[in-house]
C-alpha cells in the first residue's frame, strides 16, 4: 500500500523536471531515432511535387501566430524549400495577422537559398482581414481582394501574377494552420465551392480532427504537428532538394523521450490508483 | 558553447525563463512576464487592427478617395459604441443583425457542403472501397464506428435490447477517439515546450547547433 500511495503522492514538480531533462537531453546529445513518413504526409509531398515547373503557383495560406511556430513554421520553411528547388512558383498570405511577419521571414531565409526573385519566382501578399471574405472574394478575382502585394506593388506590375486572375490558376492551396480561421474554412469556402485542391499542416491538437477530410479526398495530404514537419523535412532532404538545417528532424528525439516519460508516470499513476483501491 | 550578444534574445529568454518559473510556484518574475504579455499583445493588436483593417477599408476609402458608400459601413460599426448608451443600446442589435445574416447565408451551405454532405459520402462504402483489402476494412469499421456512435446519441429510445451492444461499441469508438485527441495534445504540448528549449539552447546559449 505503501508503494501505491507514493506513486500517487510523486509531487508535480518533479514530473515536470524529468520531462524537462527528458527534451532536453536528446537536444544536447541526439540519439538519432529514424523518421518513418506516414502516408498523409507523403500525400501532400507527391502533390506538390507533381505541380509543374514556373507554371501554376502553389499557394501557402499562413494560418498561424508565433504560438505555433515550433511545429508550424518548420513546415512553412519545409514546403518553400521543396517548392523552390522544383521551380514552382510560390504566392504566400496570411489569414491570420500576426502570420504576416512569419510568412515575410520565412521568404527572406528560403528564397536566397535558391536565388529566387521576388515577383517573377515567388510573392508576398500579406494579411487581409475578413476571412471568409477574402477566400470567396479570390475565388472571384484576387486582384479585387489584393490590389497590391504585402509591401504596396500593384498585382499587375508583377511578372508572376500578370497571368493569375483567380483559384483556377492555382495549382494547390496549403493552410498552415493553427485553429480557426484554418484548413476547415478553406476546405469550405475554396474548396467546396470552387474546387480548389487543398493541403494542410496543423497543430498536433487539431490532427485528430483533420484526418476525417484526408479519407473524404477534401484534403490532399496530412502534415500533423512536429511529427509531420519532421518527416516532411525528411522528404526534402531524401529527394536532395535541400541540405538545410531540420529543426523539427532535432525535435523529434526529444519528443519520443517525452512520450515515454509520460506513458511511464501514467502507468505508475494507474498501479498507484489499483494500489489503493481497496483502501478507499 | 557561443552565448549570444543580442540584447533582444537575452530578453527573450529571461521572459521565456520566468514563465516558467510559474512551474515551480507563482512568483513576481511570472507575474512581470505575464502582464507584459498581456499589454504588449492588446498594443500589437489595436496597432495591427488600425493598420490593417481600418486604415485600408475605411480611413483611406471614405477620407481619402472620398467614397461616401463607406459612410454606411462607419455608421454601422458606430453603432456598436452605443452600448455603452442604456437608452440607445438597442442600435447594437443592427450591426449584429447585418453581420449574422451575411455570415450564416455564407456559411451554412458551404459548411453543410464541406463537413456534412462530403462526410457522408465519405462513410457509404462503394465497390471502389473493396478494390485492396485494407481499404474495404477500414470502410467498414468507419460505417459501424459513425452508426453506433449516432446511434449514442439517440435519447429517445431506453438503451435496452439491441440499443445497449449499439450503444456500448458506439462510446468505445468515442473513447479511442478522446484518446487520439489527448494523445496528440500531449505531443503539441510537448512540441511547444521542445521550440523554446531549442531557442534557450540554440538561439541564447548556443549549445546545440
Amino acid at each position: 500500500m505503501r508503494i501505491g500511495e507514493t506513486l500517487l503522492r510523486i509531487d508535480r514538480r518533479v514530473i515536470y523536471l524529468i520531462l524537462g531533462i527528458a527534451v532536453i537531453a536528446p537536444l544536447i546529445k541526439p540519439i538519432g531515432i529514424p523518421v518513418n513518413v506516414m502516408p498523409e504526409t507523403q500525400k501532400l509531398f507527391d502533390a506538390i511535387n507533381q505541380i509543374p515547373s514556373n507554371d501554376k503557383p502553389l499557394l501557402i495560406s499562413v494560418d498561424f501566430d508565433p504560438a505555433a511556430m515550433p511545429e508550424l513554421y518548420p513546415m512553412l520553411l519545409a514546403i518553400l524549400r521543396h517548392a523552390f528547388a522544383k521551380n514552382i512558383r510560390v504566392l504566400v498570405l496570411a489569414i491570420w495577422a500576426p502570420g504576416t511577419g512569419l510568412g515575410e521571414m520565412a521568404l527572406q531565409t528560403v528564397a536566397p537559398e535558391y536565388n529566387k526573385t521576388y515577383g517573377r519566382d515567388y510573392v508576398f501578399l500579406g494579411y487581409k482581414p475578413g476571412m471568409t471574405a477574402v477566400m470567396l472574394g479570390m475565388g472571384e478575382s484576387i486582384r479585387g481582394v489584393f490590389p497590391t502585394d504585402y509591401y504596396g506593388t500593384p498585382l499587375d506590375s508583377l511578372e508572376m501574377m500578370q497571368p493569375i486572375r483567380n483559384y483556377r490558376d492555382i495549382a494547390m492551396c496549403v493552410s498552415l494552420s493553427a485553429g480557426t480561421p484554418g484548413y476547415l474554412e478553406w476546405i469550405s469556402y475554396a474548396g467546396a465551392r470552387y474546387g480548389l485542391k487543398i493541403g494542410t499542416g496543423v497543430t498536433a491538437v487539431s490532427a485528430a480532427d483533420a484526418y476525417p477530410y484526408v479519407q473524404t479526398g477534401q484534403l490532399c495530404g496530412l502534415l500533423a504537428g512536429l511529427k509531420g514537419a519532421s518527416e516532411y523535412e525528411t522528404l526534402v532532404e531524401r529527394h536532395g532538394y535541400s541540405k538545410a538545417f531540420k529543426p523539427a528532424c532535432q525535435g523529434m528525439d526529444s519528443q519520443s523521450l517525452a512520450h515515454l516519460v509520460m506513458m511511464i508516470f501514467i502507468v505508475l499513476g494507474n498501479i498507484g490508483y489499483f494500489l489503493t483501491r481497496r483502501q478507499r | 558553447m557561443n552565448v549570444s550578444l543580442n540584447p533582444l534574445v537575452w530578453f527573450a529568454a529571461l521572459l521565456t525563463l520566468s514563465i516558467f518559473s510559474f512551474l515551480y510556484r507563482d512568483n513576481p518574475f511570472y507575474r512581470f512576464a505575464e502582464h507584459l504579455f498581456v499589454g504588449t499583445s492588446m498594443g500589437y493588436w489595436i496597432a495591427l487592427t488600425w493598420h490593417n483593417a481600418v486604415k485600408p477599408n475605411l480611413w483611406i476609402p471614405l477620407v481619402k478617395e472620398h467614397n461616401l458608400l463607406y459612410i454606411i459601413p462607419l455608421i454601422l460599426g458606430l453603432f456598436y459604441f452605443l452600448r455603452f448608451v442604456p437608452r440607445l443600446n438597442w442600435f447594437v442589435r443592427l450591426p449584429i443583425a447585418f453581420s449574422l445574416g451575411w455570415a450564416s447565408g455564407v456559411a451554412i451551405p458551404a459548411v453543410l457542403q464541406a463537413s456534412i454532405i462530403k462526410q457522408l459520402q465519405g462513410t457509404m462504402l462503394t465497390p471502389a472501397m473493396f478494390n485492396r483489402w485494407d481499404t474495404g476494412l477500414w470502410s467498414i469499421v468507419i460505417l459501424i464506428g459513425v452508426i453506433c456512435t449516432i446511434l449514442f446519441f439517440f435519447f429517445s429510445a431506453e438503451r435496452r435490447g439491441i440499443m445497449k451492444p449499439i450503444a456500448q461499441i458506439g462510446i468505445t469508438f468515442l473513447m479511442i477517439g478522446f484518446g487520439a485527441s489527448f494523445g496528440y495534445t500531449v505531443m503539441a504540448r510537448i512540441s511547444l515546450l521542445i521550440g523554446r528549449m531549442q531557442f534557450l539552447l540554440r538561439d541564447w546559449l548556443g549549445i546545440v547547433q
